[in-house]
Order: structure tokens, then C-alpha cells, then sequence
């Protein structure tokens, strides 16, 4: 099952943790996740493993590296026939950061295409809300969601009561079969105000292999300061189609506390649309234009647990559909080394 | 079929731990994650800001982990100021809330 690939990237990150050990406690983080989902009357079963390695070395390196392995089951014929399972594996990102100063960090390697915020902030299974990408999360991630080559980011301008970041990068065409990438480059700009806890930010690609496609984006993120409520929304345009969603999450926390029974329940409701443009190939957007509305629950165990139930509704001229998500989710973090959680 | 029906009853197994461990934890230790609050108003101290700063910067994607050890901590804000674009202040400042 483990490529050369793999196996190399194994050991690079132990010989890393070796060197760091004298320094800071390396660490593997991350989630495993038991899924089920029901999406028009075919189940599928879903275990999931996504550990993060975290290697700083020194005061200003840092090697960061995700993988997923996950399993599909299945009936053969959808909602019938035998079972069967297939395995995939892959890494998400292997990173090395040189953190210069507070506005620079120099990155280099593969890195989760950071276009608008979901695929590089919310996608891990550990922190998305609704087990189900958005309609739109194709757009300014195709091909792997991945990135191979540089990267440069960091607070462009610090004020009291907002700051400016930037992200700028490069990636090359890659076909190796764990660090897949497209040729892309482009940029994300967004303005945080830490009083009004408010983030607005727009992104922009140019896909540059085969077609040239430009993909443009905004997000929001907003958490009111008198409510215990996380608002996000994110837009994106492409040549194969444009759309939207938007997702607000209550914590019921102003019931007793954040610990009490009812106040570790999360509910959460997103609406999306997608309109179709001009297909392109592997451009991993719906095949028509699509309407999805999702119901869910959050409850925060103890222990880093957490349980998930969802529904959503699914309209598209290809038909309509009701997704149904149950997922468990532990949140994993251990030092990597013997006594280095002292 | 085998295969299937396992996966549901380890799934309906892992429920009724959590949902197990929940009770017991919220009858025992009802505040257990909570920080403790000041003792008394006075200008913000480093931890305090740290708090303040963690729950506008961190909080905009995911809550605190728990039983996070103040080493373990140091790595998790170096790869958080790469991902989050947190300042040298910021870091400095979510340092001294999470491992004082």
C-alpha cells in the first residue's frame, strides 16, 4: 500500500523529528472520523485517519504534513448487491515554513491551495460543521485541492483594530501519484477586524495548464461578539460555473455554560447554489445547476468527541436528492516523542 | 453482508460510550474545560489578552482542544501563525493563555 513516495516522505519527517527533539516537542495531531452517509437511498460507510505532523525545528522552521486514509463501503449496485470496500490514501501537504518575520513566511513543497477558506481552514474532518463540500469547493482547488512549489504570506499591514493578510503562490504541473498538482498561480487578500471578529477576503487563480481559466472568490467570516453564533459564506466563479453558500452555527452555550448538556449542542443550517457555465474536464462541479439546503446537529463530547447528524436536501435538474450524514469524530493531539507533553 | 453489519454496531457502540462518557463527565467535572475566571477586574493581563485574542483568531475555524500540554502548545501556534497569519504578538500573547 506504501508507495516510494510515502516511504521517502516517512523518512524525512522522522529524520526531522529527530533533529527537532533537542528543541520543541514535535507533535501528531488530527482526526478519525466513523462516517455514514445515505445520499438517494445508497449507503456508504466511510472510516477516516488524518493525522497532521508538526515538526518545528529552531525558532523559525517548521515542517508540517497531513495525510488521509480513508475507506469507502458500499453495495454494489448502489442500494444493493454485496458490499464492497475500496482504500485510498494520500497526502494533503508536506510543507516546509520559514517564518521570517510577522509579515513574511516563506513556504515551500506541497500545500493546500489556499483559494478563498474551506478547502486550506474548514475542510479537515475535525473542524467542518456538514460532513458534505460545498457545490462550489471545485472552484480554484481542481485537480488535487493541493499545490506544488512556493508560497508567501503574513500580515501585510498590523493595525489596533484590523490587520491585512496576503498569500501569494506558485505551483507547478505535478502527475506523481501523491503530490498530483496543477499549474496554477494566484493570491488571497482579506482584512480581519479582531474587536468586530469579522474576516472579508476575496481570492483569485489562474489555472495555467491546458485551458488558461481564471477563478475569482470572496468570503466572510463573522462571529458576533453578543452571540454565540459563527457566520461563513463563501462565493466563487469559474468558466465552469459560479455559486455561493452560506452557513451559520449556534452553540446553545448561553443555556448553563459551554459544558452543561445542552450547551455542547451546535445547530447548524447552510444554503448553497450552484448555476452551471461552460463545463471543462475534471472540473469537479456539479453537472447542472443545483440548490442544496443542509440541516444539522453538533455535540461536543468530552474528550475531543464529537457527533454529527445532518440532512440535506439536494435539487438539480439531473434530480432530485435527501442526503442523510451521521459521523463520530475524535480529535487526536500527542507529542511525538516520549515525555514531550511535560 | 458481514462487513456492513459490523460497521453498525461498532457505530451504535462508539454512541453509547460517548454518550456514556458525556453523562458521567457532566455530572462530575461540569466545568472541567472552562477557564477559571479572573479574580477580580483589573487591566487585562497577557493571559487574558492571549484568551481574548485565541477566541478572534483561533475560534473563527475551531474550538480549544483539551489537554493541551504547554510543549504541545508551542507547535500547535508555530503552524497556526503559518495558517492562521498570526503576528509575533499574537503568538506571544496565545502562549501565555495556553501554556502560562
Amino acid at each position: 500500500m506504501f508507495r516510494p513516495a510515502v516511504c521517502i516522505v516517512l523518512f524525512l519527517l522522522f529524520s526531522a523529528i529527530h533533529v527537532s527533539a533537542q528543541s520543541e516537542t514535535p507533535i501528531i495531531s488530527g482526526g478519525i472520523q466513523y462516517a455514514s452517509t445515505t445520499a438517494g437511498g445508497a449507503t456508504v460507510f466511510q472510516p477516516i485517519i488524518s493525522p497532521v505532523v508538526v515538526v518545528p525545528i529552531g525558532q523559525r522552521f517548521l515542517i508540517e504534513s497531513r495525510a488521509t486514509f480513508d475507506e469507502f463501503i458500499s453495495r454494489e449496485n448502489g442500494s444493493s448487491g454485496p458490499y464492497h470496500a475500496k482504500t485510498f490514501s494520500s497526502v494533503d501537504y508536506l510543507q516546509l515554513d520559514y517564518v521570517v518575520n510577522s509579515h513574511l513566511t516563506i513556504v515551500a513543497g506541497q500545500f493546500l491551495t489556499p483559494f478563498n477558506i474551506y478547502n486550506e481552514r474548514i475542510a479537515p474532518v475535525w473542524i467542518h460543521n456538514l460532513a458534505d463540500s460545498p457545490l462550489i469547493a471545485g472552484i480554484g482547488t481542481r485537480t488535487s485541492g493541493s499545490s506544488d512549489g512556493g508560497m508567501v504570506r503574513g500580515v501585510a499591514v498590523a493595525h489596533k483594530n484590523w490587520q491585512l493578510d496576503y498569500v501569494a503562490y506558485f505551483s507547478a504541473l505535478v502527475n506523481a501519484s501523491q503530490f498530483g498538482a496543477g499549474r496554477t498561480a494566484g493570491g488571497r487578500v482579506s482584512v480581519f477586524v479582531p474587536d468586530r471578529r469579522l474576516e472579508v477576503g476575496m481570492s483569485y487563480q489562474r489555472f495555467l495548464q491546458h485551458e488558461h481559466l481564471n477563478s475569482w472568490g470572496s468570503y466572510v467570516v463573522w462571529q458576533p461578539n453578543s452571540v454565540p453564533l459563527d457566520l461563513r459564506a463563501e462565493y466563487a466563479h469559474t468558466t465552469g460555473g459560479q455559486g455561493y453558500w452560506i452557513e451559520g452555527a449556534y452553540r446553545f452555550s448561553r443555556f448553563r455554560g459551554s459544558d452543561s448538556w445542552l450547551g455542547r449542542l451546535q445547530a447548524i443550517g447552510r444554503v448553497q447554489q450552484f448555476y452551471r457555465g461552460t463545463p471543462a474536464p475534471d472540473d469537479a462541479l456539479p453537472g447542472a445547476d443545483t440548490q442544496k439546503v443542509d440541516f444539522g446537529l453538533n455535540y461536543y463530547l468530552p474528550h475531543n468527541l464529537r457527533l454529527n447528524a445532518s440532512y440535506g436536501r439536494q435539487f438539480s435538474s439531473l434530480g432530485n436528492v435527501n442526503i442523510w450524514n451521521l459521523q463520530i469524530t475524535y480529535r487526536f493531539l500527542f507529542p511525538l516523542l516520549p515525555g514531550g507533553s511535560k | 453482508m458481514k462487513m456492513p453489519v459490523l460497521y453498525r454496531i461498532l457505530l451504535i457502540v462508539l454512541l453509547l460510550i460517548s454518550v456514556g462518557v458525556a453523562a458521567q463527565n457532566s455530572t462530575s467535572q461540569p466545568q472541567a474545560s472552562t477557564p477559571a475566571p479572573p479574580a477580580a477586574k483589573s487591566p487585562a493581563t497577557e493571559s487574558e489578552q492571549g484568551e481574548k485574542r485565541f477566541q478572534s483568531q483561533c475560534g473563527r475555524c475551531h474550538t480549544l482542544p483539551e489537554d493541551l500540554s504547554p510543549r504541545e502548545a508551542k507547535a500547535v501556534v508555530r503552524q497556526m501563525r503559518v495558517r492562521a497569519n498570526l503576528t509575533a504578538e499574537d503568538e506571544r500573547l496565545i502562549l501565555k493563555y495556553l501554556a502560562p
